[in-house]
């Protein structure tokens, strides 16, 4: 017989019976035939096929004294065969297995010994019921309903019997039923339909998966020991589920956008009504397993210029798996809200290790999106997420333009000016302040300095005198100009708030619109 | 020719008895500082130099042997067996021979040497391990009768054509006993030993004993030569394993020192080794297990691991392999140990 089998290849196979090495297994060793009997006494003398290099499978258990099993052993390698797989093959024992190893007897142990006859026959001679049997239980996995893509490799993986892994050019994407070996990974080639690799550390057999939405993905199903036969077998196994694997992926993604609408929508719900409460809108935020209980602790990511909020959204949500704490994250506005809850109050070591775990994850983002990100301070129970969020988004707004703290802001770092400007800083108040200030901006302009820097000073003319470096009396007609010009009495303290905080938001938006032509903090549209 | 010992023969005849027990049969020691006090020197005759009328005794301690190094024997423990058979039988006995030629059974009847002839004749020839194995039984010779201690100075006399029986009870009169007791068999005559008894276990003891003895300088490899049998092997025990059915056998697992693996199969004796997993030696034929630094004759339960060992076959009694019904008694399959029987 032309064909031969090796060990390593019926390790491999799935439905081998549960084989398994017990003593003197060499994987790379070479069998040419394969003989099954019930005992030994029903194994032909000389193997089957005569060469010195046959598998003999035995239906029954090796016997129990010592001395009985040597014999055993002895018999049937002086039958000329070198490897006996039995049931309870670990029943040999120490000195048996050391007399397999003299003699070069492998003792391999089968749960199933007609299982592994039949996996035998299927490498030796059943070439295509081998393909055969891998394609059905292929189909047979897509018959049942995969919950997504991960699911679904699960299900191929489990009934096909190997790992299955769904890769790019860059690594791993997906996998299921074991780990795809970077080696193996490295020798894939991309280029061809099909391609089959083996190297020291397993083998795989891929094909292109042909996605609309993903270029240069690849199925592959992997395995360590698996010889051409197998490969070959598995290739046309890839190609027979790479069609519902590429279904699959749009019908994620679509599901998966659908999925992100409808959180993002809970959580603009639970942000507006925050006082009403909506036995409805609260059931749904615990099907998403958000509770409102405990200690929370917001973020906000929002792009500085436009960005994939989606994309932005995956990528965190895939991060944030290495947060060790309850995370959520939803799509919002031009960016994404989340935050981690804690059941008991976190130590301030814990607030910060969370803290410095978004700082990474900030740091990560960056490399594929140019975002920022503010951090809200740990608040507790329903109205303490609605807080901490809107705290959040306050940091994420200051930190658009604050590239020395590397675009992140953590609100609890941040000083009350800060926190004021972040508030009149707002769309309403801008144009207000504006329209407050227009006869000043208008007609005076150089008098908005002044008027500023009298506010800033408490109303004192000699300290402004100094700090603009003119004479009290310029600054007394200054003001009195510049009250004339408003049509205000900055007496009154309500007044002189408002002015004096139009004075700041008007000066820090021309600042802005100035400085920083990248980033427009108010959200136009570049 | 009627054989003359001399108490300087004795250290001799016990190394040879010890050497015929195959692993079993017991330490001489304590027959051998019996024997110091006896009327030496001693005559052992030949079958044929006797009268074939005389009536004659087989005398042997059974049990544990082992126990036997312990509880030391009374000074006379056959008379009362002795009497009790006298009377059963109405003859005087007029000869005595070991029932078990081999271990300290062989040593056994010199004890009474100075009252009875000692005839060289015995039902085994070497170890064995139960009474249904003695030749006497096996040929099925009339009219003997089995006497044995029950304890507390207590007489059991068993008549009965089944050797079985006189196993089975025997042992349990044994138990009664504590353990170890004196057995006498008799109702036979000198005549009987002719056909049915291993002839010259004294004058193979006295030879072994000598060669052993000669060759304690020798190399070991030179032993088996000189002892008339072949060498099995040398090794170091790896293991020491129960027979996973039957708690009295034991596998005894030998590295050999060229690699191979030695596996000795024993009960009370050593049975069968297998070299790599087939059959070199097996029962009758005497297995004989020696340290090989002390030269030590080993006992079973003197192979503990580690231990250095030489495996020596010595040629079978030729009275057990005369007849396959013999053989059939002591092959390993006689002790419940399949598949070891020499083909």
């Amino acid at each position: 017989m032309s064909q031969t089998i090796d060990l390593s290849a019926l390790l491999a196979h799935p439905a081998n019976g549960g084989l398994r090495p017990v003593a003197a297994a060499d994987p790379a060793t070479v069998w040419h035939d394969v003989v099954v009997a019930s005992g030994e006494s029903g194994l032909p003398a000389d193997g089957a096929g005569g060469a010195d290099a046959d598998l003999a499978i035995l239906t029954t258990e090796p016997p129990s004294a010592p001395w009985q099993q040597d014999a055993l052993i002895r018999r049937i390698r002086d039958r000329g065969y070198l490897a006996l797989a039995m049931p309870n093959a670990d029943l040999f024992g120490v000195g048996s297995r050391v007399l397999a190893e003299r003699v070069g007897l492998a003792l391999l142990h089968v749960d199933d010994p007609m299982a592994l006859a039949k996996a035998c026959w299927l490498l030796l001679e059943g070439r295509d019921a081998l393909t055969l049997g891998y394609v059905r239980r292929v189909a047979q996995s897509i018959e049942y309903h995969a919950v997504g893509l991960a699911d679904l490799l699960r299900h191929l993986s489990a009934s096909v019997g190997h790992g299955i892994a769904l890769i790019d050019a860059e690594g791993v994407l997906l996998q299921s039923g074991g780990t795809l070996p970077a080696a193996v990974h490295a020798a894939i080639d991309f280029g061809p339909w099909l391609d089959t690799v083996t190297v020291d550390d397993g083998s795989a057999a891929s094909v292109h998966v042909d996605s609309p939405s993903r270029a240069g993905l690849r199925l592959a199903f992997f395995g360590t020991g698996l010889n051409a036969v197998q490969l070959t077998a598995l290739a046309v196994a890839a190609e027979v589920a790479m069609p519902a694997v590429a279904a699959r992926i749009l019908i994620d993604e679509v599901a998966d956008v659908n999925d992100a609408a409808v959180a993002a929508d809970l959580l603009r719900d639970f942000l507006e009504q925050r006082d009403t409460r909506d036995a409805e809108r609260e059931q749904r935020m615990l099907d998403r397993g958000w509770r409102t209980a405990g200690y929370h602790l917001g973020f906000r990511i929002v792009g500085r210029t436009r960005v994939d909020t989606f994309q932005l959204l995956r990528f965190v949500t895939r991060e944030l798996a290495a947060v060790p704490a309850d995370s959520h994250v939803v799509t919002s506005g031009r960016g994404v809200t989340g935050w981690l809850s804690f059941a008991a109050p976190p130590a301030p070591s814990q607030v910060d290790g969370a803290v410095s775990a978004l700082r990474s994850l900030h740091t990560a983002a960056r490399r594929s999106f140019n975002v920022a990100t503010g951090v809200g301070s740990v608040e507790s129970g329903s109205a303490g997420l609605a807080t901490t969020i809107d705290g959040a988004a306050d940091a994420a707004r200051i930190a658009v333009s604050r590239s020395a703290t590397g675009w992140f802001v953590r609100i609890d770092a941040l000083g009350l000016e800060q926190l004021l400007l972040s508030w009149t800083e707002n769309d309403t108040f801008v144009p207000a302040a504006q329209s407050l200030l227009g006869p000043l901006i208008s007609r005076a302009p150089e008098l908005l300095e002044t008027l500023t820097s009298y506010l800033d000073h408490e109303s004192g003319i000699a300290a402004t005198a100094d700090a603009l470096h003119l004479h009290r009396n310029t600054v007394s007609t200054r003001i009195a100009r510049a009250q004339d010009l408003l049509g205000l009495d900055l007496s009154d303290p309500e007044t002189r708030l408002a002015v004096h905080l139009a004075c700041r938001a008007v000066r820090q938006s021309a600042g802005s619109s100035t400085s920083s032509t990248s980033a427009n903090p108010r959200g136009a549209t570049p | 020719m009627a054989r003359t010992l001399e108490h300087g023969d004795l250290p001799s005849l016990a190394r040879g008895f010890s050497l015929l027990g195959s692993g079993g049969g017991g330490t001489t020691t304590m027959l051998e500082l019996m024997l110091a006090d006896a009327d030496w020197p001693l005559t052992v005759h030949p079958v044929a130099g006797l009268d074939p009328a005389t009536p004659c005794i087989a005398a042997a301690f059974a049990g544990s042997t082992y126990l036997l190094t312990e509880r030391i024997p009374g000074s006379d423990p056959f008379d009362e067996l002795i009497a009790a058979a006298e009377r059963w039988t109405g003859v005087r006995a007029g000869a005595v021979c070991p029932l078990e030629g081999a271990g300290l059974n062989g040593l056994t009847p010199l004890t009474l040497a100075g009252r009875l002839a000692l005839v060289d004749a015995d039902f085994m020839g070497r170890a064995l391990p139960r009474l249904d194995q003695l030749s006497l039984f096996i040929d099925r010779v009339p009219g003997t009768v089995t006497v044995c201690g029950s304890g507390a100075g207590g007489v059991v006399l068993i008549e009965t054509d089944r050797a079985a029986d006189v196993e089975s009870l025997v042992r349990g009169a044994i138990v009664q006993a504590g353990g170890a007791a004196g057995v006498v068999v008799a109702g036979f005559t000198v005549g009987d030993l002719i056909e049915h008894a291993v002839h010259d276990g004294y004058e193979r003891a006295l030879e072994l004993g000598t060669a052993f003895d000669a060759a304690a300088a020798a190399p070991l490899s030179e032993l088996a030569g000189r002892l008339g049998g072949r060498m099995l092997g040398t090794g170091r025990v790896a293991a020491v394993e129960a027979a996973p059915s039957d708690a009295y056998s034991s596998a005894v697992e030998v590295t050999a020192d060229d690699g191979a693996l030695l596996r000795l199969v024993a009960r009370s004796e050593v049975l069968a080794v297998l070299r790599d997993g087939s059959l070199e030696a097996s029962s009758p034929e005497i297995i004989v297990t020696i340290d090989s630094i002390s030269r030590d004759i080993l006992q079973v339960d003197g192979l503990s691991i580690a231990r250095h060992v030489a495996l020596i076959a010595l040629p079978a009694p030729a009275w057990w392999t005369e007849r396959p019904e013999r053989l059939r008694q002591v092959t390993p399959s006689a002790f419940g140990i399949g598949g070891l029987d020499a083909a």
